[in-house]
């Protein structure tokens, strides 16, 4: 009789080692409702073409080898080209890479207020429960179908969007989005999946899944990126297409400084410049300074939260630079090369 | 044609130009599973014969959202109303009900009915708990 406790107890303490309890995520969902609306800045021609240089394509990346179980696997297929062959070959694999690395867009969250079309309080009873009516007609876009909702008091309304999203994912199906968004959606499970720096995955299948203006969209988008943001991992989504819609969160955010820090840490003083371009499109101030390092200076001095850190990084760097430039004077003058 | 197609083998013959035509439900589901198309036949023929087109479908088994899908091609509904079709009364009902054509008379008299006896059900559980509180009080 006396060991039987003793065997329980053992169980017990199994049972607690494992660690089974998840912490809920620290990150709290950043959805672009406010009353600025952030799609015209988005699609603004120069806006877009600095998210790109922002990207730095890398097309050994753009087209590396996925296994997503969709394709076969192929032998590489090698061929003899004239100069004029493989620039058109070139040329097709950058318009390639224009369609792949297409930015999600970035707008605003979508408000649909379902109108009432008809109240008929003398077809209550008749209903036990609701029935949708959707309009196939041939040739009509989901976002422009009718779908209307005969409730069980009797009142026709439109449906809302959940809805609407339901029902044309029934009748219409998209390839690869399901009916019900997938569990990894969760936040338990969600940040499992962000500890395991599976970021793009994650936001590949919430394209796939959701719709740009969806809440839904934005919670998982925001809370990737801001764990991105906090990790420093910004070479997970360099050259896809998601980086694009990062920085503009960032930006829109006033959230740089890490990402800023990062460029000037690997010497990519360029980029830095074009990120505080974009910063002062989008938020519509000016940093003064000639030079690209002045720019940034002064961007450090006015908005940064991360003053110590920057100065420190801009300091390492104009160092190396320095010592950079001795190296090369030294070089030229031990190859007899002497400047004017 | 040994399978006709259930989207409908369209007007086939002379004789079906002229004939009477009515958008009715077809019941294509299985054993304790209904389902049914809304189609255009000719009138009165049986429902093995193949439809003329198919305009709908009509899921009567609600979902888990406790919702019953109903799907209407109105382009060609309304093609088919040019054309001199009738309606056989369910999908005259459903059709109300979606506010495509005003609401069918029996929709409204089944409606008073259902809640006639949702009221008669009421007073009757009402006297049976009156008597057991007099009994109880004896």
């Amino acid at each position: 009789m006396c060991s039987l406790p003793l065997v329980f107890r053992n169980i017990n303490t199994k049972k607690l080692t494992h660690n089974y309890i998840y912490r809920s995520l620290v990150y709290s969902s950043i959805h672009y409702d406010g009353k600025s609306d952030p799609g015209p800045l988005f699609f603004n021609e120069e806006v877009q073409s600095l998210l790109k240089l922002l990207t730095r394509i890398d097309y050994n990346k753009v087209f590396r080898k996925r296994k997503l179980g969709t394709k076969l696997l192929t032998k590489p297929d090698y061929q003899f080209m004239t100069d004029e062959q493989l620039k058109e070959s070139i040329n097709r694999a950058r318009k390639k890479a224009d369609v792949l690395l297409q930015i999600p867009p970035v707008v605003k969250v979508k408000e649909i207020n379902p109108t009432i079309l008809s109240k008929d309080s003398a077809l209550k009873g008749l209903l036990t429960s609701k029935i949708v009516f959707t309009d196939i007609t041939f040739g009509v876009q989901n976002a422009d179908r009718i779908i209307v909702v005969r409730e069980t008091d009797g009142t026709l309304q439109e449906a809302d969007w959940q809805l609407r999203k339901r029902i044309n994912q029934t009748y219409f199906p998209e390839n690869g989005r399901l009916l019900k968004p997938p569990t990894m959606f969760q936040d338990t499970y969600l940040e499992n999946l962000l500890d395991r720096e599976e970021h793009e995955f994650v936001l590949d299948r919430a394209c796939i899944q959701f719709d740009p203006d969806e809440p839904e969209y934005q919670r998982i988008s925001s809370i990737t990126y801001q764990h991105i943001n906090e990790k420093n991992l910004f070479h997970l989504l360099r050259s896809t297409r998601h980086f694009g819609s990062l920085v503009f969160f960032l930006v829109w955010n006033k959230n740089i400084d890490n990402l800023l820090l990062d460029l000037i840490e690997t010497s990519n003083v360029n980029e830095a410049a074009q990120l505080i371009a974009l910063y002062s499109k989008i938020h519509n101030t000016e940093f003064d300074g000639d030079t690209v390092l002045e720019k940034v200076e002064s961007f450090t001095k006015s908005a940064s939260n991360k003053k110590g850190a920057l100065e420190l990084a801009i300091q390492a760097y104009k160092e190396v630079a320095k010592s950079k430039e001795q190296l090369e004077k030294g070089v030229n003058a031990a190859h007899g090369i002497t400047e004017c | 044609m040994l399978f006709p197609p259930a989207s409908g083998v369209g007007v086939t013959g002379g004789f079906i130009i002229k004939a009477p035509k009515v958008i009715r439900l077809l019941r294509k589901g299985c054993t304790n599973r209904p389902f049914y198309h809304i189609v255009v036949a000719v009138s009165g023929n049986h429902q093995s014969r193949p439809v003329i087109e198919q305009l709908g479908t009509y899921d009567p088994m609600p979902n888990e959202q406790n919702e019953r899908l109903v799907s209407l091609n109105f382009e060609r509904i309304s093609y088919w109303i040019g054309n001199g079709v009738t309606f056989s009364t369910p999908t005259a009902q459903l059709l109300g009900l979606a506010g495509y054509l005003p609401i069918h008379p029996t929709s409204y008299i089944s409606a008073w009915r259902n809640r006639q006896k949702l009221e008669e059900e009421k007073a009757k559980e009402l006297e049976i708990s009156e008597q057991k509180e007099a009994n109880a009080s004896q």
